[in-house]
């Protein structure tokens, strides 16, 4: 920690209103590369509104947000997939009659070279290795990725899902709920993709009810409650008896 | 059979399935029992009436084939996008009638017989696509179902086609029927055009990013949207394509019957959709093969013109379509079961 480190995602003093709903009030965080942040709170926190802020789905009513040190101003989640954020919503998910290699360059398919490409062709060969590549380096060892993610868990389907927003992001994946839905195993694997992904770098935004899960992947936790951030502190600082406490604000 | 659970240690990645499972894999998938059947439901035909393999019944087939598969062809499109299309039929009616009311007026008018028939071709497309932007339009922005926005579009040029032609058929072209017949071997001029047409629909469906588009939205629209597809815009251009061969179908008939008529078409939405369901096409969306349908169109139209060769009542057609249709749900269940197997 010699070494004074520039934050990749800041955001200074973000409020946000649904018309007299206050949704968030002056929330302020700084992420870093290489950090796995938990995002937790109540039913009605301000978790969804935050990372709906965070990747251009609305914009706040104030507040700053600074990527990669530069002050953004998000039109579309467009913008921020262009600036290297890469959003994982609660249930948009894969295509499951597709392959895993075609979900995984969804929007972003690579053409056939010359004239071919100019006509829209796929060069799909190298769109299906590059998938198998690419998931290997966050841990996931895919047999065959002609494989339709319809034949895969429910597990399998998440980690690809996360796998493709770990190697489409340049700096930070945000992830809501990914582990809802999944068993306990199921659940693991999800997690091991998320340490993979920060091992490569990125800054990964985790936001997840199950607070083990949380307590277990995280770097640092940020507690939001009736759209404040009430606690912001390494994992370390946390169990899961006072983290329940600082959500409910029953007892700290 | 894990991807994460059980990771296969380094450079042991599951071997690609040996020769024998590809053949076998390929000997059951869905196209070669199609194939098959087509081959024995051509074949029953022969049996009872030995004249079904010649050059004549064959040049036939062909037509009717031709008369069939763009709009096979558009439904394949939109049922795999996740939608589907009920006013193909009528848009063959009222595309053709119209497309006849201009190529009437232009002769009448000394315009000349090609650059009439040439108009007309463009007047039945522009039909057509207009009656895909009508669809386009209340699926994507009223927000009404394909069902239902189609129907109301199945009914309107069902009954538009009646009252522009006063229920009679439209212009008499004998040189547009002397040329229809024009060709080689067993095949017409027409009918080579539209096999091409067919051919470049089925490699954009499955080797082009539209086609992939169309896969994925029908597989997972939010999936799409979330990866940045215009769902809405890709949506609209699948009815405005769809319309636009339910267009050129139009002008096929006029070719054919020599003039245009309220009646052509009308209905053939049904066969349209049998030979997709039939060529194993998901109902729900997101997948599919265009093979699958083309065989489809085939097995309908050997079956349609088979049993008038064998003089058994065309009547019957119905029912041997709907035999046909649930061989084929029954066939998507079980090589659904086999694919666990191998
Ligand atoms: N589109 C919306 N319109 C009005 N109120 C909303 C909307 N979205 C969220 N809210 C309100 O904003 C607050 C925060 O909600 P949300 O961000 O979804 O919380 P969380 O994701 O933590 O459950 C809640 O009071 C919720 O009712
Ligand atoms: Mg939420």
């Amino acid at each position: 920690m010699s070494v004074e480190r520039e934050p990749i995602l800041e955001l200074r003093h973000i409020s946000k209103s649904y018309g007299s709903v206050r949704a968030l009030t002056d929330v302020s965080f700084r992420a870093y590369s290489g950090e796995v942040i938990g995002l937790v709170g109540d039913n009605g926190a301000g978790k969804s509104s935050l990372i709906k802020t965070i990747s251009g789905v609305h914009n706040p009513d104030s507040g700053e947000l600074f990527v990669d040190g530069v002050a953004r101003h998000w039109k579309s989640p467009h913008d921020s997939m262009q600036a290297g954020i890469e959003t994982l919503y609660q249930d948009s998910g894969l295509a499951p009659d597709l392959t895993i290699g075609s979900n995984i360059f969804l929007g972003r398919e690579l053409l056939r070279r010359g004239v071919l490409g100019r006509l829209g062709f796929l060069d799909q060969k190298t769109m299906e290795r590059r998938a198998l590549e690419e998931l290997e380096k966050v841990g996931i060892t895919v047999p065959l990725s002609k494989r339709t993610v319809s034949q895969l868990s429910g597990g399998q389907r998440q980690a690809v899902a996360i796998g493709r927003a770990a190697m489409w992001a340049k700096h930070v994946i945000i992830l809501d709920e990914p582990t809802n839905h999944l068993g306990a195993r199921q659940s693991l694997e999800v997690l091991k993709v998320i340490t993979a992904a920060k091992e490569q770098g990125l800054c990964v935004l985790f936001i997840s009810h199950t607070l083990p899960h949380v307590l277990e992947v995280t770097d640092r936790i940020i507690v939001l409650r009736l759209g404040a951030v009430v606690r912001d502190a390494p994992t370390t600082e946390y169990t899961v008896e006072s983290l329940l406490g600082t959500i409910t604000g029953l007892s700290v | 059979m894990s991807i994460v659970e059980t990771p296969p240690p380094q450079g042991t990645a599951e071997r690609p399935p040996s020769l024998l499972r590809r053949c076998a894999a390929l000997l059951t998938s869905q196209q070669s029992i199609l194939l098959v059947v087509l081959i024995a439901v051509m074949c029953f035909f022969d049996f009872h009436n030995s004249r079904f393999f010649s050059t004549s019944e064959f040049s036939n087939l062909i037509v009717d084939f031709c008369e069939a598969v763009l709009i096979a062809a558009a439904e394949t499109y939109v049922i795999i996008s996740g939608g589907i299309d009920l006013s193909v039929g009528s848009t063959v009616a009222v595309s053709g009638v119209v497309g006849a009311y201009v190529i009437q007026y232009l002769e009448g008018h000394h315009f000349g017989e090609v650059p009439s028939l040439l108009v007309g071709t463009l007047v039945c497309a522009g039909v057509g696509a207009l009656v895909g932007i009508i669809n386009a339009l209340m699926i994507t922005r009223a927000r009404l179902v394909p069902f239902v926005a189609t129907l109301v579009t199945l009914s309107a040029g069902e009954g538009l086609a009646l009252v522009f032609s006063k229920g009679g058929t439209i212009g008499y072209d004998p040189v547009a029927a002397v040329w229809s017949a024009t060709g080689f071997w067993i095949f017409t001029w027409l009918s080579v055009i539209v096999l091409v047409l067919t051919a470049i629909l089925g490699i954009v469906l499955h080797v082009s990013r539209y086609g992939r588009y169309n896969f994925a939205i029908g597989s997972n629209p939010f999936a799409a949207r979330a990866a940045g597809i215009n769902v809405n815009r890709h949506v609209a251009s699948v009815y405005i394509l769809s319309g636009l061969l339910a267009g050129l179908t139009g002008m096929i008939f006029y070719f054919q019957t020599s003039g245009g008529a309220p009646q052509s078409g009308i209905g053939n939405e049904l066969e349209a959709i049998a030979a997709v369901v039939i060529g194993g096409a998901s109902l729900v969306g997101g997948a599919g093969r265009f093979t699958g349908t083309i065989i489809g169109v085939a097995i309908l139209t050997v079956v349609h013109d088979g049993l008038t060769f064998i003089n058994v009542a065309t009547t019957w057609n119905e029912v041997v379509v709907a035999a046909f249709i649930a061989l084929a749900v029954l066939l998507q269940s079980l090589s659904a079961g086999s694919k666990k197997l191998l």
